[in-house]
């Protein structure tokens, strides 16, 4: 199922029968999707529906079994990690990946070195991770130590890292999970920010308030197939989708 | 063609040999991820234990197997849950400093002891072989590797049929979720730890009976050749082990036919590269805790 | 819960890059280079000067411990680059001293190579080698890297051992020093003991200029963290060799100067895994992961090791083991972390740094 395009852009990300697996499982199979410039991608699914492992086969971290992954026209299906985070693609981990013995700065400067366009001494890198560290809002952590940060502040230097490599494309895994309800709203806020600030969004989410009222368009994946996609609302009011989630029964008992 | 099959059956028994060295490594290297650096120098300590019984009381170093894999279990034991439990969730290279610095304590106080002269345990049946057709087989060695097999079948007997075995096991695989289930991970660390000491030993009884042994240079040998037993056996894996240990001791014999010198030495490093390389859980066996979580 | 909202714009105008002009950035560096940032730098100069100096003064066994130390300062430092840094516990890093010493022996006793040409073509072996045996080594973890790179360091010591036309194989090699047969002069021993500090001083030196830099910062990053590493942009093959290569070249830059002071040697001398175990044991004795560290652990290490060799004899390999397991067990840490630590935290209580690690 090819995206109907958005009235965004053109195509920062396009992926084309993207497939993989692992032994006898097919994790992901045969799905495809394009985002627009300056749009949010929402993608929602149950657990194991493939969702990380979509995430993990756009940067890099695991090569696809087939199919292709297109950042602006340029194919980087199954390049190296680095290469694609040169080519302004940035992603957070859904479990948090901080650098245990450096300090939330560092941490964030690490980001703005070795990103693309990379600050060229380690003074501007830490000078950048300042202003990062006030954008995402926990400038006054800097000098802490990631461990002795609280979720929601831990999911926000991730943020920080991922923005530090001055990213087009910016894929957020599962951000929103085990925030109290402020937090999301905080959270989501931040988002808008930073699309509105001109990055292109793909987040992964379960959190469904959330996915509402961020996405312009949400996919939602099943089994490691596209499932259905659409606006957020008329997606989550979906037959299939809901019985996805909530099962068969449930699903019969709404359905008109 | 005769020279072909000798060195092969003779490969064959040395390798039974090498295997029961291996085995005990393997297993603590698989169940805890602790790289056993004084493997050998407890292998050492096993034969002088069973030296000694033989100077001093005639005892018969077949017979003396049980009373030095008993006192090893022993040392083992009170080794682990002393001294190397303290760096169990250490990185790596602690650990491996750690028994090194140990094995270096161990085989200097056997050299104050004992001098650092070879020594072997003289039978008068182990020198002797036995011939089919043109192939001589020593007694001595066939009977170790036979050593060898009874005690891994008997460890993997023990590793699957029994409770003990089991919670050895299930902690190799997720101490985090063993313990959970009420498992003493320290009890049976030390426990796994005692086998693997007294395994080392009587791999040391049976080295002294079949050939000599001193406390400098035995006992690094005998490490390496864990080191490269085990990595091809699989971690953790008895079995692989064995036949690890098998076609170690095949490959040194044909290759000492084919090759002149200490290339055979560096033969065997080249196989332990590219086998970690190309295949890391093992290329003859497989490893049974590739897929450990640690807690 | 959050704190003030930059405009939207915020977002935009941090993404692009700041692009100071030259001037801006000297004017930068200049104003930050207080003596509060530079006090390392000129601790470091005070203390080689002083070394140099003290020379003069002192009698030679005393210099001859010296110029020891200063071998193993070069070492540890150079372990430090790869192992503690980048997190790749090398177990055979003295192949590159082997390999360097042996370089720079059968070019100046087959070829009669000067000594002054013959290091740099040691040490590019040792780079050159590190990168062929780095980029297939360096994809295994922990153990495996450890004993592989044993393997590597025991595999090499045969393979010389067997190549006696060029290396005189077990029967050693020796390096003309004398009259016309010697391309190059004996330096001596107060030669050697400048020459060696050069060498400690340039691996120190080294280590603190890397340690500082994006290099160093990327190390450091693939060690936390390699999956992240490589998530942010970081070549992470390319820094565990490039790291892997600059240990090489200290430790065969080492190796080279050892050989030309030893004059002869075996192969079992040069590719003695004993050298990785003092190396390894130092740096985690002083801490890794600093440049301070592996300095304290090879001074302090080494003077107790030549003590221990003078006045207890038979019994010093016992007590040099027993002095890991303690060490190891006390200070899992290094001692220079463990004391910075403790002065952070004001607690300085020994026991609870044995319950550090344990099951």
């Amino acid at each position: 199922m090819i995206a109907r395009q958005a009235a965004a852009g053109p195509a920062i990300l396009e992926v084309r029968n993207l497939s993989k697996r692992f032994g006898g499982l097919w994790a992901l199979r045969e799905v495809s999707f394009s985002v627009g410039e300056g749009q949010i991608l929402g993608i929602i699914g149950p657990n194991g529906a493939g969702k990380s492992t979509l995430i993990n086969l756009i940067t890099g971290h695991l090569r696809p079994t087939s199919g292709e992954v297109l950042v602006d026209g340029k194919d980087i299906t199954g390049a190296r990690p680095w290469v694609i985070a040169h080519d302004r693609v940035a992603r957070t981990f859904q479990i948090v990946k901080p650098f245990r013995g450096l300090t939330v700065r560092e941490n964030v400067a690490i980001g703005a070195m070795n990103g693309s366009d990379p600050d060229s001494s380690v003074g501007d890198a830490l000078a950048t991770a300042d202003r990062l560290l006030v954008l995402v809002g926990i400038e006054h952590l800097a000098d802490a130590a990631p461990s002795q940060l609280s979720v929601a502040d831990a999911r926000r230097l991730e943020l920080a890292k991922a923005l530090a490599c001055r990213p087009r494309l910016l894929l957020v895994d599962e951000v929103m999970a085990g925030l109290r309800h402020q937090e999301i709203d905080a959270a989501v806020e931040l988002i808008h920010r930073l699309r509105d600030g001109g990055i292109t969004i793909v987040v992964v989410e379960h959190v469904m308030k959330a996915i509402v009222s961020i996405s312009d368009h949400v996919l939602v994946l099943h089994h490691g197939t596209v499932l259905a996609e659409g606006p957020p609302r008329e997606v989550l009011a979906d037959q299939r989708v809901v019985e996805a989630y909530l099962g068969h029964r449930y699903a019969r008992r709404r359905s008109p | 063609m005769s020279q072909f099959l000798q060195a092969a059956a003779y490969g064959l028994v040395q390798g039974g040999l090498l295997a029961l060295v291996a085995v005990g490594f393997s297993l603590v290297w698989g169940i805890m991820n602790v790289v056993n650096l004084s493997h050998g120098a407890l292998a050492v300590t096993g034969a002088y234990l069973a030296w000694q019984l033989n100077v001093h009381f005639g005892i018969d170093p077949f017979l003396a197997i049980p009373v030095v894999a008993i006192c090893m279990f022993g040392f083992g034991y009170v080794l682990q849950r002393g001294l190397i439990n303290l760096v169990v969730n250490a990185p790596i290279f602690l650990t491996l400093l750690l028994t090194f610095g140990l094995g270096l304590v161990i085989l200097n106080l056997l050299q104050l002891l004992y001098t650092a002269d070879d020594r072997s345990i003289d039978t008068s049946y182990a020198s002797q072989s036995f011939a089919i057709s043109t192939v001589n087989i020593p007694y001595g060695r066939l009977g170790a590797s036979l050593v060898a097999v009874a005690v891994t079948v008997l460890l993997a007997l023990v590793m699957t049929r029994t409770r003990l075995g089991r919670a050895i096991g299930a902690t190799g695989m997720d101490r985090g979720a063993a313990r959970l289930m009420g498992i003493r991970a320290r009890h049976v660390y030390a426990i796994t730890f005692g086998i693997s000491a007294a395994l080392a030993g009587i791999a040391g009884t049976m080295i002294a009976t079949v050939g000599s042994f001193n406390p400098t240079s035995t006992p690094s040998q005998l490490t390496l050749d864990a080191f490269v037993i085990s990595v091809l056996g699989g971690l953790g894996n008895m079995y692989g082990a064995l036949v690890g240990g098998l076609v170690l001791g095949v490959a040194e014999s044909l290759g000492g036919l084919l090759l002149t010198g200490t290339w055979v030495n560096a033969i065997a490093m080249a196989v332990l590269i590219v086998t970690l390389v190309i295949r890391p859980t093992g290329l003859i066996g497989k490893a049974q805790y590739s897929g450990r979580v640690e807690v | 819960m959050t704190t003030a909202a930059p405009n939207a714009g915020g977002a935009a105008a941090i993404l692009e890059r700041h692009r100071h002009g030259r001037q801006e950035r000297l004017a930068a560096w200049l104003r930050s280079r207080t003596l509060a940032n530079s006090w390392q730098w000129l601790a470091g100069l005070v203390i080689f000067i002083v070394m140099l100096g003290l020379q003069q003064v002192m009698d030679p066994g005393t210099q001859r411990l010296l110029t020891s130390v200063f071998l193993f300062v070069a070492l540890a430092q150079g372990w430090n680059i790869i192992g503690g840094y980048t997190g790749y516990a090398s177990f055979g890093q003295v192949v590159f001293f082997g390999l360097g010493a042996y370089t720079v022996a059968v070019l100046m006793n087959n070829y009669h190579v000067s000594f002054w040409a013959s290091m740099p073509v040691a040490i590019l072996v040792g780079v050159a080698f590190a990168v062929a045996i780095g980029i297939p080594l360096l994809r295994l973890r922990g153990h495996y890297f450890a004993i592989a790179t044993l393997g590597a360091a025991e595999g090499s010591r045969e393979v010389i051992n067997n190549m006696t036309p060029v290396t005189g194989g077990g029967l050693g090699i020796t390096i003309p020093t004398f009259g016309a047969q010697a391309p190059t002069a004996y330096f001596g021993k107060p030669g050697f003991y400048l020459a060696f500090l050069i060498v400690a001083a340039g691996a120190v030196l080294i280590a603190a200029v890397l340690s500082r830099s994006r290099f160093g910062y990327a190390m450091v990053a693939v060690h936390q963290d390699e999956d992240a590493a490589a998530g942010v942009g970081i070549n992470t093959t390319r820094v565990k060799v490039v790291a892997f290569a600059v240990s090489a070249a200290i430790v065969a830059c080492a190796g080279g100067l050892y050989a030309f002071q030893q004059i002869e040697f075996y192969p079992t001398d040069v590719f003695d895994a004993n050298f990785t175990v003092l190396m390894v044991i130092m740096v985690v004795i002083g801490g890794s992961g600093s440049v301070l560290g592996p300095l304290v652990g090879a001074v302090g290490l080494e003077l107790l090791a030549q003590f221990l060799r003078v006045n207890l004899g038979t019994y010093n390999q016992l007590i040099f083991g027993a002095i890991i397991v303690v060490v190891v067990v006390f200070f899992p840490q290094g001692v220079v972390n463990f004391f910075r630590d403790a002065w952070r935290t004001r607690q300085f209580s020994l026991l609870d740094n044995v319950r550090r690690y344990r099951l």
